[in-house]
């Protein structure tokens, strides 16, 4: 595994992801306790966990786009959230 | 930020450490799951009044993970009704545990961390080397250390919580092994090290120059033997043992009335040190309890804290004042009356000797480093703390 | 720097301030204990201020009691109101057709809902007397509504001493005309200022702590044959108080008792403390306003307009800096 910083975001942008990926890190835990009994429930966690992760995606685009990182086919960008430091992994 | 709240959610402990401040323990005052529920239920319908980004939910004892099936349900209720509610704290939560390990092995707790692992904080004491930790970490009732009970557990909880650190404290008969200790704990894979001398007014005359002559070894051995490279030690930090402007470093040094504590009685506290059961000669500071909520009157003297007002002029004009820490509860419960605005100064004389090696480490430290030309690489990868202290 | 001895001459002395006296049966401090207190007054240069009850007093006491420079807080109900300096009336309805002499001082104390009730009675009482103190003895249960309804008895009285004002004579009602006099805090200072010598031969900080069942024991600083030894001191003083030693309305008792039982710490006050001082402060605002509109009215005094009514509200929250 490769790892290699490619750029930085702002410390705003960084609480956007932050808060997204604390978000489905926390939709994936309760997916864990909810049953399909619980229609009304796991409805809504399914339908979040799947708004979260399309929104997710979304900021990795649209920050991609915007700062131009550099990429790789096998890689995926990853942040550090404690420098807003950007790094590329290659698998 | 992060609020803290903490469920006391029993009295009872296997062990009966010589220097635990929790002088009421006991096996009665177990927290029920109706009490958790009602606090839970309060907490979450009164956002407005906690609108801290985040939320630590903190478990307690005595040994928390004694009542694991009573935890495993009240985070599971919080999960959902942080998300039902569509609570802010959904978002940005942690559920944290200060534990002696005993348990740590267990099918029910081990099942509960694979359930929560992502939101999880758990720091297992281990107070040094055996003859350090079983001084006073011993069993109620035969006295028996614990050390080789908890020490099995290490490399699991290590596994699955690489990056945590531990807490050692220093009583008085602690001193001598100070050093050695803090080794043995970096010798067990654990790199960040939190350590502190209690607060109470234990250490006698001379305890500071032992304590110095220890911390000042031990700064020799970090330096010597390259574990400042990726190590953690509180003991060292290049803050500590400066003057503090009364005007503009006038914060207070605890935390104590902006978390929130919940016994088994269902009564709410400022934090868990002015529950009965911390305290020796002060009556409890109740701020409320489960059914009527907060009296926001007796969170005033704990919201307008601040430095200068609770110390003592020695304090205020101290040279070295920086990094000296105290505790609210024990300031409370040592003070002549029933009053937060008296600092307690017993660690006064073990603060000063902490400062002189904490100097001494720097000054070593860096020296070598400019000779080995190797200071600006120090500086830029420095290891830090990942713990969240008291 | 203490300046006054107050001292219970009985267990069932009037209460003149928020507390009431818990006790019914009547014990007289022991006449040894009140010559030894009168000796300490005088070694230790303080004025004394004896607190009677509503009986009347054996004549060795009365002989005691004249041996030295004082002043007598006298219910209303007592044989020896006319020695009074200070009257205290424990019921409104006591000071109602009462002869009220111009020239002293009368405390009312009174609960929430009668001072709400009574405003225009008690209102014509401030043109009667030199000075009328009026202290509500249940701060602990005010609500938002009853801070409107305070407001409008202050209102009321405010408008009563504004007409005073302006017919060239100078009412004192403590709510409103001292904020208008002052121009630093003159608050209680039980603790720095003044300290109390109760029927048991100990001192207290205040006589409110001396009837606090829970209390007693660990506010008693002192005995008439070990001395004073008054347990971290300087917290009693205006400068370690932290919300007080910044706040204005000056003419706040400032109560250590009242902040005992409702914040727990004698440093802190409570809300509803702040809250009825502010009131208070605003209205003194107003009414100097309004009367400066007439005539020259203290002219060196500011009382600026401010935005709250409770200044922990507006703190240094040191925890955000």
């Amino acid at each position: 595994m490769e790892k290699k910083k490619v750029g930085i975001v702002t410390a705003d942008e960084r609480d956007e992801i932050q808060k997204l990926f604390r978000r489905h890190s926390g939709l994936a835990d309760l997916a864990k306790i909810v049953t399909a009994d619980n229609d009304e429930l796991y409805e809504k966690v399914v339908n979040d966990l799947g708004d979260t992760n399309t929104r997710f995606q979304d900021w990795w685009n649209k920050k991609g786009e915007k700062y131009n990182w550099e990429s790789a086919e096998n890689g995926r960008w990853q942040i550090n959230f404690d420098t807003c430091e950007i790094y590329l992994v290659i698998q | 930020m992060r609020k803290t709240i903490t469920f006391i959610v029993t009295k009872d402990c296997q062990l009966a450490c010589k220097y635990c401040y929790l002088i009421g323990k006991n096996n009665k005052e177990r927290m029920s799951w109706d009490v958790a529920k009602q606090a839970i239920d309060y907490i979450l319908s009164h956002e407005d009044d906690f609108q801290d980004e985040g939320i630590i939910w903190d478990f307690i004892g005595g040994e928390p993970f004694l009542e694991i099936d009573l935890i495993d349900k009240i985070c599971d209720y919080l999960k959902e009704q942080m998300f039902t509610r569509n609570h802010h704290w959904f978002n940005d939560y942690m559920f944290s545990f200060t534990t002696n390990g005993l348990n740590y092995q267990s099918e029910k707790l081990q099942k509960y961390i694979a359930k929560n692992i992502d939101h999880l904080s758990i720091t297992i004491t281990i107070d040094g080397t055996e003859r350090k930790h079983d001084l006073n970490r011993i069993y109620k009732g035969s006295g028996k250390g614990s050390y080789k009970d908890v020490v099995k557990n290490i490399p699991l909880w290590l596994k699955q919580f690489p990056t945590v650190g531990t807490k050692i404290t220093i009583s008085r008969e602690d001193i001598p092994y100070i050093k050695e200790s803090v080794m043995h704990v970096y010798g067990l894979g654990i790199t960040d090290v939190h350590i502190n001398c209690v607060f109470e007014d234990v250490f006698k005359d001379g305890d500071d120059l032992l304590f110095e002559e220890q911390v000042e070894a031990l700064a020799d051995e970090i330096i010597d033997n390259g574990y400042y490279k990726d190590h953690v030690c509180s003991f060292f930090d290049e803050s500590i043992g400066k003057p503090l402007d009364p005007v503009k470093r006038n914060n207070n040094w605890c935390g104590a009335g902006r978390m929130l504590s919940i016994d088994a009685a269902g009564n709410f506290y400022p934090c868990t040190r002015f529950a009965q059961y911390s305290l020796r000669d002060k009556k409890a500071w109740i701020i409320g309890n489960v059914n009527d909520g907060i009296d926001r009157n007796k969170l005033r003297p704990f919201l307008l804290l601040d430095r200068c007002t609770q110390s003592p002029q020695k304090c205020i004009d101290c040279e070295v004042a920086s990094g000296c820490a105290w505790c609210q509860g024990e300031n409370y419960d040592a003070a002549e009356i029933p009053t937060l605005y008296q600092r307690a100064t017993a660690i006064c004389k073990m603060h000063k000797a902490q400062v002189r090696a904490n100097n001494y480490y720097w000054n070593k430290l860096y020296r070598k480093l400019e000779l080995e030309g190797l200071r600006e690489e120090f500086e830029e990868n420095r290891p830090v703390s990942n713990q969240e202290i008291c | 720097m203490l300046q006054y001895l107050i001292i219970l001459l009985d267990d069932t002395s009037t209460s003149y301030c928020h507390y009431s006296p818990s006790q019914s049966q009547h014990q007289l401090i022991a006449l040894a204990d009140l010559k030894a207190g009168i000796r300490f007054a005088m070694k230790e240069n303080l004025m004394i201020q004896y607190v009677y009850p509503a009986c009347d007093l054996p004549q060795e006491y009365k002989e005691t009691i004249e041996t030295i420079d004082h002043s007598k807080i006298i219910p209303s109900n007592s044989p020896m109101v006319e020695e009074a300096d200070v009257v205290v009336f424990n019921n409104w309805k006591d000071a109602v057709g009462f002869s009220f002499d111009e020239s002293a001082t009368y405390v009312l104390r009174i609960c929430k809902e009668d001072l709400f009730a009574q405003k225009e009675v008690i209102g014509t009482f401030i043109s009667k007397v030199a000075r009328l103190n009026i202290v509500l003895i249940d701060v602990e249960t005010f609500t938002e509504n009853d801070f409107s309804r305070y407001k409008s008895v202050l209102d009321s009285f405010g408008k009563e001493t504004e007409k005073l004002y302006k017919a060239g004579m100078s009412p004192q009602l403590n709510v409103i005309t001292d904020r208008i006099a002052l121009s630093q805090m003159n608050n209680c200072n039980a603790g720095s200022n003044n300290i109390t010598l109760a029927p048991d031969g100990r001192f207290y900080i205040c006589p409110a702590f001396y009837y606090s069942a829970e209390d007693k024991e660990t506010f008693c600083v002192g005995d008439l044959q070990s001395g004073l030894a008054i347990k971290a001191a300087k917290l009693y003083k205006l400068a370690y108080a932290p919300l007080c030693r910044i706040c204005d309305a000056y003419q706040c008792k400032r109560c250590v008792w009242i902040n005992r039982k409702m914040t727990f710490d004698i440093t802190t006050p409570s809300h509803e403390q702040c809250v009825l001082a502010h009131l208070e402060r605003n209205t003194s605002r107003r009414v100097l306003e309004s009367v400066r509109k007439e005539k020259e009215f203290y002219p060196e005094q500011d009382i600026k307009e401010i935005d709250y009514l409770d200044p922990f509200d507006v703190r240094i929250d040191w925890h955000k800096i």
